[in-house]
C-alpha cells in the first residue's frame, strides 16, 4: 500500500471538531471518524497484525472519543496525539492480553497459528520514513541499524523488551540500552530541529 | 521510592508511552498517571514525540461494519438497529464482519422510564478520580474511592454505580442493569446540592442493552468540589445533553444520595 501521511493540518481542524464532539454533535464525531480512522487502524493494525482486532480496538477507540472528548485538552496534546494514544494504548492492551491468553492454553488456536503478515509494512522501512520527514535523520545518523530496529519494534509492533531481544538475538541489557538511548536521542534530535509534538 | 522525581518520571514516562513498559509496572505507573497532572505531562509530552513516527504508517480504510456498528453501540435505540440506517464513511469493501451491540438500549424497560423519581430510596454514588486524558487510563477498578453511591431505579433495583476520586477531574459511571434511552433522547446525569440550591449538569449516561459497561465522563471541576456540597445524584431524561445553567426538564428517573467515604 502507497504511504500516505497524516494530514500535517488537519490538527486545528480536529481540535475544532473535538470540541464540537463535547457537545455530542454527531456530525463532527463523524468528520474527525473520516479524518483520522484510516491512519488510527493501520496504527492498531501493525500492532495486532489482524483486521477484525484492529477493527474492534477502533471502534472501542472511537466510543472513548464520543464519551471522552469534552476530556481532551488542547494545552496537553495535539488531538491526533490524543488519539493515538487512545488506539496504540488499546491495541497494546489487547495485544498483551490475547498473548496471556495464548500462554494459559495449550490447544493451538488461529492465533497460534498465525503467521506474520507480510502486508505489514517494515517497522524499520517506517521509522526511516519518519525520521526524514521529521528531519531528523541525519541528526539519528549516530544511530545503529539495529538500535533503530530495536525503536521500530517497540513502537510499531507494541513488542517489549525481552520479545525485541528475543527477535533480535541481543542480550535484555543491551536491548533496554537500545531503546533508551535511542529514545533519548531522537527527543534530542527533535529538539534541535525545533521539531514540535506531532 | 518517589516516582514523581523528575527525571525517573521522565524515564517512567518515555517507557510508558513508547509502549515497552509491560505488565504490573504499567499498571502501577497508570494508577500514577490517574493521581497526578505531572505525569500526564510527562507522557504526553513523550506521546507527542513519538506521534511522529506515527506519519508514516500506511492508512488502512476501515470496513463499513466498524462505523455501523458504532453507530449502533452508541446512537440507536433499543432492538431498531438495522444496519441500514447510515452509509459508511470511510470508504471499504467488506466481508462480514458482525458489530457488536452492546450500546443499543434503555434502562430496564418502560415502566422503569415512566416511574418519577424514586423518592428516598437510599442511593450511594462511588466517585472515583481519572484523568483528565481518557485516552491514557484504560483501568480504574483497583483504586478506593472518595465516595460511594449507588444509584436505583423506580423499583428500588441499583441501576447505576459512579465513582470519582477526591481531586479527580472524572467521574466514572458504571451500568448495573441495562439502560434504555428513547431516540432522541439522553440519559442526563445531574448532581443535587445539600442545601436544596439548583440541580447542576454532570455528563450523560451512555445507553447500553447489557449491565456492566463503564464510562469516563469528564468534570468541569474537581470532584472534591463539585461533589462536597452535593448529598444525591439523579438521572434524567433530555432532549440533549444540559450545559451549565440548565435545568431538568421532567421528573428523575434514577437517584439516591451521594456519600463520600474518605
Amino acid at each position: 500500500m502507497a504511504m500516505t501521511p497524516l494530514p500535517e493540518r488537519s490538527n486545528a481542524e480536529l481540535a475544532r471538531l473535538l470540541a464540537r464532539v463535547a457537545l455530542q454533535d454527531r456530525s463532527a464525531f463523524e468528520q474527525v471518524y473520516r479524518l483520522t480512522s484510516g491512519h488510527l487502524l493501520g496504527l492498531a493494525y501493525g500492532i495486532l497484525n489482524r483486521r477484525d482486532r484492529a477493527e474492534d480496538v477502533l471502534q472501542e477507540a472511537f466510543m472513548n472519543v464520543w464519551y471522552g472528548a469534552a476530556g481532551f485538552n488542547p494545552a496537553i496534546a495535539t488531538p491526533m496525539t490524543w488519539l493515538i494514544n487512545i488506539v496504540r494504548n488499546k491495541s497494546i492492551d489487547k495485544l498483551r492480553s490475547g498473548k496471556a491468553e495464548r500462554a494459559a492454553t495449550v490447544e493451538l488456536d488461529d492465533d497460534a497459528m498465525e503467521l506474520p503478515d507480510e502486508g505489514n509494512t517494515q517497522p524499520q522501512q517506517l521509522l526511516e520514513e519518519s525520521l526524514l520527514r521529521a528531519h531528523i535523520d541525519s541528526c539519528m545518523a549516530g544511530l545503529a541499524a539495529v538500535q533503530r530496529q530495536a525503536i521500530a519494534l517497540a513502537y510499531y509492533r507494541g513488542m517489549v523488551h525481552t520479545e525485541i531481544a528475543e527477535v533480535l538475538g541481543a542480550p535484555l541489557g543491551t536491548v533496554k540500552a537500545w531503546v533508551r538511548r535511542g529514545v533519548d536521542k531522537l527527543k534530542g534530535c527533535l529538539e534541535t530541529a525545533g521539531v514540535e509534538a506531532a | 521510592m518517589n516516582l514523581l522525581r523528575p527525571e525517573l518520571l521522565e524515564a517512567l514516562a518515555r517507557d510508558y508511552a513508547l509502549g515497552t513498559m509491560s505488565g504490573g509496572a504499567r499498571r502501577r505507573f497508570e494508577r500514577l498517571l490517574r493521581e497526578h497532572f505531572a505525569a500526564q505531562q510527562a507522557v504526553a509530552a513523550w506521546s507527542g514525540r513519538l506521534a511522529h513516527l506515527a506519519k508514516p504508517v500506511p492508512p488502512l480504510a476501515p470496513r463499513p461494519e466498524v462505523w455501523q456498528g458504532l453507530q449502533q453501540r452508541l446512537f440507536l435505540p433499543a432492538r431498531s438497529a438495522p444496519a441500514q440506517n447510515s452509509a459508511a464513511p470511510a470508504t471499504a469493501s467488506a466481508p462480514q464482519h458482525k458489530p457488536r451491540a452492546w450500546w443499543q438500549a434503555i434502562f430496564g424497560g418502560g415502566q422503569v422510564w415512566a416511574g418519577a423519581l424514586a423518592g428516598a430510596l437510599l442511593c450511594v454514588v462511588v466517585l472515583r478520580q481519572q484523568p483528565d486524558w481518557v485516552g491514557l487510563e484504560p483501568h480504574a477498578d483497583a483504586l478506593p474511592a472518595s465516595y460511594v453511591g449507588l444509584l436505583l431505579d423506580s423499583g428500588g433495583k441499583p441501576a447505576v454505580l459512579a465513582s470519582s476520586r477526591r481531586h479527580g477531574r472524572q467521574i466514572t459511571v458504571k451500568l448495573l442493569q441495562p439502560l434504555v434511552v428513547p431516540a432522541g433522547q439522553v440519559a442526563q446525569l445531574w448532581g443535587l446540592p445539600k442545601d436544596g440550591g439548583a440541580p447542576f449538569p454532570l455528563g450523560t449516561v451512555p445507553p447500553s442493552d447489557r449491565p456492566g459497561i463503564s464510562i469516563t465522563l469528564p468534570l468541569a471541576d474537581s470532584a472534591e468540589k463539585l461533589f462536597f456540597g452535593t448529598t444525591r445524584l439523579a438521572v434524567s431524561l433530555e432532549a440533549a445533553p444540559a450545559r451549565p445553567g440548565d435545568k431538568p426538564s421532567g421528573a428523575f428517573t434514577l437517584s439516591g444520595h451521594c456519600v463520600k467515604l474518605w
